[in-house]
């Protein structure tokens, strides 16, 4: 075993945005930080050729996989493997499937991925960025479900607005609506998004039109006002000059970190410059890591997942590349196995990481990184099992537990005349009227985006639809008009359910199962409660009003066949997962009852911070990567912080 | 005259824009014919191919569009016949595969079905900021 013999201010594990938001952040206020990344090499390189040579290779690699899954673009490593959708299968009764990386041991399957490497998830991300609605932080207190947050919507709102700057959100905060949401009260009144809103695809209107305002929709018992709105994504459009600030600054007088409007990080002299007085526009849309020129504005690629061509959409790298150079090491195909305490302090005094050469060999070099201050963040079932197979941490028992996940029950069907979907970013405006309410107390509340992407994600259309058309006899003529009549007009809608705290959902180690380099599997228990099956009944319900409002006729089929199928009062309901890896070491007021305290420290011990979102005591309705990117930028404040005393 | 060496190409490119019905200049535009006659050649046994084409070269002398239609539908659209050439000429133009593996990224970016949906394939082509804001530019019918 080798000790590292030099020391840092910082360990981080995982270049992820939590990660890389951390890295940068700390290093531009002169910390020096070393990353370690179980990826591969290539996919870090931030020379020109080199960046732009590999990225294309990812693109290459998604161009010529039949099944364009998520991961699909970027290489699963046996030495350091990943989570994919393609490996889900049905569980039988007390026989764990054991396909892919994960463990399933049920009762069903636990429905979401996410990548292991350079970048991490944000790699494949669709990139959408709602906040979290005000409500969401207290359930406990209003609607007697879950627990409370640490915190309120309010002690998050400055962090939320450094999220936005870093990932570049493009939006109109005009026309967020809904339920718990008002301008003033959510963002402020003078508030405003980098960049301009991203346009809602033809097909959105198409839908929205057919809607006069004031339509209502019936569940939970009650009528709801259905409403649309524009979603804020990462994704690059046209800068607004309204928009204020320049950069995210630590401010080491006043203890915290700031929007302002001076000065930014030059990422190639790699340093901050004063922004000249004459410009127009404060903020500058951040292009491709291999050529700044590049990816100025979403181009309509209309793959975002699982890979922006020309990275208009936020990736990590973006960030972990304004990392200073001068103060950052990275160290990659390093798998962190274990972290290392002190067990008179509790203090950690070091983490254990194999660094492999070969990705799919099972020779490797254990090494010990050594810092003051450590952060785990390497995405919520990684970072979870890291702290099983350390033993650390888990005073309260909560390591592990509380999984959570968006149960995405899908919808679909034919709309009466060509919406053209296929185009665009894959979701540009949402409905939120079942985001929140007092049917909370009874169901799960869900964001239901419209899907610019047509039948893609159920059925693998349109590949389904000519294969299914081609089986049935079609051919020439007769095959191209059915192929255009029918794709252009399809239409999917996603009722993406808020799933809540519960301690059996959890994930755990087995030395049963192990991976190439000795390392656990994440063994997984998973399932679905009635707060849940009752959401998907209900929103049923809510979709069927919509389609027959709209005249979409109504092909959705659900079956016992599909790995995630739930019965509730004698109907078959299907979801799939939203990628939304959550809750595994949450946050808390209560070191009995959570894994770490409002700042991602760890109760246990002083110098061992989590980012990511295994820290979000409950899920809400946003995507969750907007709200642990300011959770992580709410981490790296306290640890400058601690490194001052 | 064939236009082609060899002269089964010629037949390839034809039977196949009666099977796909698109016609025989956009499939030379998506500069896959060769790629996908060759693939043919590659996978299935040499005699099949021959008696293929000869029904092919048979099936492109009949007299008008129909009867060429009628005897597409009974002689190369069963799967029995022929190892099931037709409706497997059929998915590589539409979807750029072979069985279920993609032939190449260029198969895969050539894909006759975007276009039919009146779109353009994900991740390549990309017709540009806004764009999908709009009915997309080009409307095949």
């Amino acid at each position: 075993m080798q000790q590292q013999t030099h020391e840092y201010d910082v360990v981080i594990v995982g270049s992820g945005i939590g990660g890389s938001i951390v890295a940068k952040t700390l290093t531009q206020a002169g910390k020096k930080v070393l990353l370690l990344e179980a990826g591969l090499e290539a996919g870090i390189d931030f020379q020109k050729k080199e960046a732009f040579n590999n990225y294309m290779g990812y693109l290459d690699k998604f161009y010529q996989t039949a099944a364009k899954v998520p991961n699909s673009p970027y290489p699963n490593l046996k030495d350091a493997p990943s989570p994919d959708v393609i490996d889900i299968e049905a569980i039988e009764p007390c026989k764990p499937a054991t396909n892919g990386y994960l463990v399933q041991a049920g009762p069903i399957p636990f429905g979401s991925d996410a990548w292991r490497g350079p970048g991490g998830t944000t790699m494949h991300w669709l990139g959408s960025t709602p906040r979290m609605l005000p409500n969401d932080f207290k359930m406990k207190s209003l609607y007697d479900v879950g627990v409370d947050w640490p915190f309120d919507y309010d002690a998050l709102k400055p962090y939320y607005e450094m999220a936005e700057f870093e990932i570049g959100v493009a939006g109109n905060v005009d026309e967020q609506k809904g339920p718990d949401v008002s301008k003033d009260k959510n963002y402020g009144k003078d508030y405003h998004f980098p960049m301009k809103k991203i346009p809602q695809s033809y097909l959105d209107e198409k839908v929205i039109e057919k809607f006069p305002k004031g339509f209502k929709v019936h569940f939970n018992g009650k009528a709801h006002d259905l409403e649309f709105v524009s979603t804020p994504q990462g994704r690059n459009s046209i800068p607004n000059p309204e928009y204020p600030y320049s950069d995210v600054v630590w401010n080491e007088d006043k203890h915290k970190l700031e929007l302002q409007s001076d000065k930014r990080w030059n990422t190639f002299t790699k340093g901050y410059e004063a922004v000249p007085d004459q410009q127009t526009t404060k903020y500058t849309p951040v292009g491709a890591v291999w050529d700044d020129h590049q990816g100025h504005r979403c181009e309509g690629n209309a793959s975002c997942v699982p890979i922006c061509p020309v990275q208009a959409k936020y990736n990590a790298l973006k960030t972990l590349r304004k990392s200073d150079p001068k103060l950052i090491t990275t160290q990659t195909q390093a798998v962190a196995s274990k972290v290392l305490t002190d067990e008179s302090s509790g203090d950690v005094i070091g983490i254990e990481y194999k660094k492999y050469e070969d990705p799919n060999s099972s020779v490797f070099e254990t090494h010990i990184a050594k810092g003051k201050v450590y952060v785990l963040a390497a995405n919520a079932i990684e970072n979870a099992k890291i702290l099983l197979a350390s033993g650390i941490a888990n005073s309260s028992d909560q390591v592990g537990r509380n999984l959570m996940d968006h149960m995405v029950m899908l919808t679909w069907g034919l709309l009466p005349e060509k919406g053209f979907p296929y185009r665009g970013p894959g979701s540009t405006t949402n409905i939120p009227t079942m985001r929140d309410g007092d049917f909370r107390k009874e169901h799960a509340a869900c964001i239901s985006p419209i899907d610019n992407w047509g039948w893609g994600w159920p059925k693998f259309s349109p590949g389904s639809d000519v294969e299914n058309a081609v089986a049935a006899g079609m051919f020439g003529r007769e095959l191209k008009y059915h192929i255009n009549d029918v794709v252009p007009r399809q239409l999917l809608l996603h009722f993406e359910c808020e799933q809540t705290p519960e301690p059996n959902n959890r994930v755990t180690i087995d030395p049963n199962y192990l991976d190439n380099l000795g390392n656990y599997r994440p063994v997984i228990h998973y399932s679905a409660s009635d707060y849940m099956k009752k959401a998907f009944a209900e929103y049923k319900k809510v979709s069927d009003q919509i389609f027959e409002a709209a005249g979409v006729e109504d092909f959705t089929e659900y079956t016992t066949s599909h790995p995630d199928y739930a019965e509730y009062e004698g109907k078959v309901y299907n979801f799939w997962g939203a990628g939304h890896i959550v809750g595994t070491h949450r946050m808390g007021t209560d070191k009995e009852e959570s894994v770490v305290n409002e700042n991602g420290q760890t109760w246990d011990h002083q110098n061992l911070y989590l980012v990511g979102c295994g820290n979000m005591p409950t899920l809400g309705t946003s995507n969750p990567t907007l709200t642990m990117s300011a959770l992580a930028f709410k981490t790296s404040e306290a640890i400058l912080n601690q490194l001052k005393d | 005259m064939s236009k082609h060496t060899p002269k089964e190409l010629d037949l390839f490119l034809n039977i196949s824009s009666h099977l796909t019905g698109f016609k025989t200049i956009s499939l030379l535009g998506t500069g896959m014919t060769e790629t996908y006659f060759n693939t043919i050649t590659a996978h299935v046994n040499p005699n099949t191919v021959a008696l293929f084409y000869e029904a092919c070269a048979e099936i492109l002398a009949l007299d008008g569009d129909n009867a060429i239609k009628d005897a597409i539908k009974n002689e190369l659209i069963p799967d029995g016949n022929y190892a099931g050439l037709g409706k497997k000429i059929i998915l590589m133009w539409y979807l750029g595969n072979w069985d279920n593996d993609v032939i190449s990224a260029q198969a895969y970016t050539q894909g006759l079905v975007w276009d039919a949906a009146e779109t353009h394939p994900p991740g390549a082509k990309q017709p540009g900021y806004d764009s999908w804001r709009e009915r997309p530019i080009k409307v095949n019918c």
